[in-house]
């Protein structure tokens, strides 16, 4: 088995909906994203358009940053290949973010609060468990996933932009999409293999 | 605005970038890591070129300087405390070789210095416990000179470090380094004798080298394709960089050596060889740092659009 995901551009309206349940669902601290939307216009007026380009990790085939880290603190999960991290094994180098191609790593050294006057009581219980001078990343709501239960960010998704499933059943929705609509990965150039499809605008 | 939230800023900022700059090497607890790169780099020249000019002072420089190399890594760490776990992933991870030969070179020189410098140490240099460490020092120097830049090499986020070229001019550095290691500790320990000719010979051989290698280093990411490894060099070029690469690299570490060199200012003394030594030093330093800062992540548009 080997999770992956979909994202159909065409059908994301930037809305942000997916990077607000991944705030919601790991109550990351501020400056840790796990899922982000990049949004850009192309064209001249009166042709413009919006680009939007949800991105989150990859959970690469070959993932770079498992290489790169010097402590197996990343490392990929054999039975459904969700790239993770242990942060009871990170030192803070830092090299995994410096390998990954797709920049979806951060660095946690931000006190765990979005508010000047302090934490809220429910942000300190949701961002309690956070280790701080660790690297954090998105781990495919590997806890949600084991429930039965899709990623947040694919849940929370108003026009059903984000499919989700297995990648190494062929009769699987993210499959089918990916052969049907051309899918394709963030720079293919590099042999990563992302287990991130998109499918174009 | 208090220091974190203005790093806050400064992410989201980034992030709406097209070219976002690499910060967590170089920029706050970062720049330990430049330093500790450097005085690693420096520390095991310095020991190669004490062994093979026989040069007790240089190999003791080796060592202290490789002692600073190691706190200044620790100082850049995260979780510092967990350093040991670094020794877990030599098969893959270059920091992990980097780790372990740091520890043999560090282990290796405590066992081979003492009885080269103190009187009546319980086992001799030409001993076993002697030829030991010799042989972990070699082993670590060699580690510690190749490692740094497939460090750099292996971040494939990062096309400008993403290049074969950049190991070999990690190498030079070293070699460079550790020449001007040994020029300083001879001024400063005893007058220079013979030895010191030949090391400003060697000086400016690997000086040439490193020019070379760094203008086919620019020119590949110049004409590669990439566009973040073009924008890197502007920004040492032209950017927010270029006044560290043109004073500290440039004039710092090549012009003024070269001009104290040619005894136009003053005649080849002890101590114009010491501040050759000490300029060049400066000049590698600034050179691995503008080359850090300078790194571009990889974009991660299919096309490059107008940021919003």
């Amino acid at each position: 088995m080997k999770w992956g995901m979909v994202i159909d551009l065409k059908r994301c309206i930037g809305c942000y909906g997916c990077q607000l349940a991944c705030k919601a669902e790991h109550g990351t601290p501020p400056g840790v994203y796990y899922a982000r939307v990049l949004k850009s216009e192309e064209g001249q007026y009166p042709n413009v358009r919006n680009l939007f380009l949800p991105v989150l990790c990859n959970h690469c085939e070959d993932p770079p940053c498992v290489e790169a880290c010097p402590t197996g603190a990343s490392f990929k999960w054999e039975e459904d290949g969700i790239v993770d991290i242990d942060h009871d094994l990170c030192v803070g180098c830092r090299a995994c973010m410096m390998a990954c191609p797709y920049t979806n790593r951060y660095f946690n050294d931000q006190p765990s609060h979005y508010h000047p006057q302090g934490a809220t009581p429910y942000e300190a219980a949701r961002t309690e468990p956070h280790q701080q001078n660790v690297v954090m990343k998105c781990d495919f709501c590997r806890d949600r996933v084991r429930a039965g239960k899709p990623p947040a960010c694919v849940a929370n998704c108003p026009t059903v932009a984000r499919i989700f499933g297995d990648l190494d059943d062929p009769t699987s929705e993210v499959s089918r999409l990916i052969k049907e609509r051309s899918g394709f990965t963030l720079h293919p150039e590099l042999g990563t293999g992302p287990s991130v499809y998109y499918l174009p605008a | 605005m208090t220091e974190i939230s203005a790093k806050y800023e400064q992410l989201i900022q980034d992030l709406r970038r097209d070219f976002r700059p690499q910060r967590e090497w170089g920029e706050g607890r970062g720049l330990f890591l430049v330093i500790g790169h450097f005085l690693v780099g420096v520390a095991a020249g310095a020991w190669l070129f004490g062994l093979i000019f026989n040069y007790t002072p240089g190999l003791i420089a080796g060592f202290i300087l490789a002692g600073g190399g190691g706190i200044a890594h620790l100082a850049f760490l995260g979780r510092p405390e967990r350093f040991w776990k670094m020794v877990r992933h030599v098969r893959t991870a270059w920091i992990s070789r980097g780790f372990v030969g740091l520890t043999l070179f560090l282990v290796g020189a405590a066992l081979y210095l003492p009885p080269l410098v103190v009187t009546g140490w319980p086992w001799a240099a030409d001993s076993v416990p002697g030829y030991l460490g010799w042989g972990m020092a070699a082993c670590g120097m060699v580690v510690l000179i190749v490692y740094m830049g497939f460090v750099y090499e292996a971040s494939k986020g990062i096309p400008f470090w993403n290049s074969p070229l950049h190991p070999v001019l990690y190498m030079a550095y070293a070699l460079r380094g550790g020449i001007a290691a040994l020029l300083v500790t001879m001024a400063l320990f005893d007058a220079p004798g013979a030895g010191a000719t030949r090391l400003v010979t060697i000086w400016i051989a690997i000086t040439a080298v490193v020019i070379i290698l760094f203008a086919l280093e620019i020119q590949g990411a110049l004409t590669g394709g990439n566009p973040a490894a073009r924008q890197s060099v502007r920004e040492m070029l032209a950017g927010r960089m270029a006044v560290y690469f043109y004073v500290g690299t440039l004039l710092i570490g090549l012009v003024v050596p070269l001009v104290l060199l040619s005894g136009h200012i003053a005649p080849l003394s002890v101590g114009v060889l010491a501040a050759i030594g000490l300029f060049s030093a400066l000049g590698d330093f600034f050179m691995k740092y503008t080359t850090i800062r300078a790194g571009i992540y990889l974009p991660l548009r299919p096309r490059q659009a107008r940021h919003r």
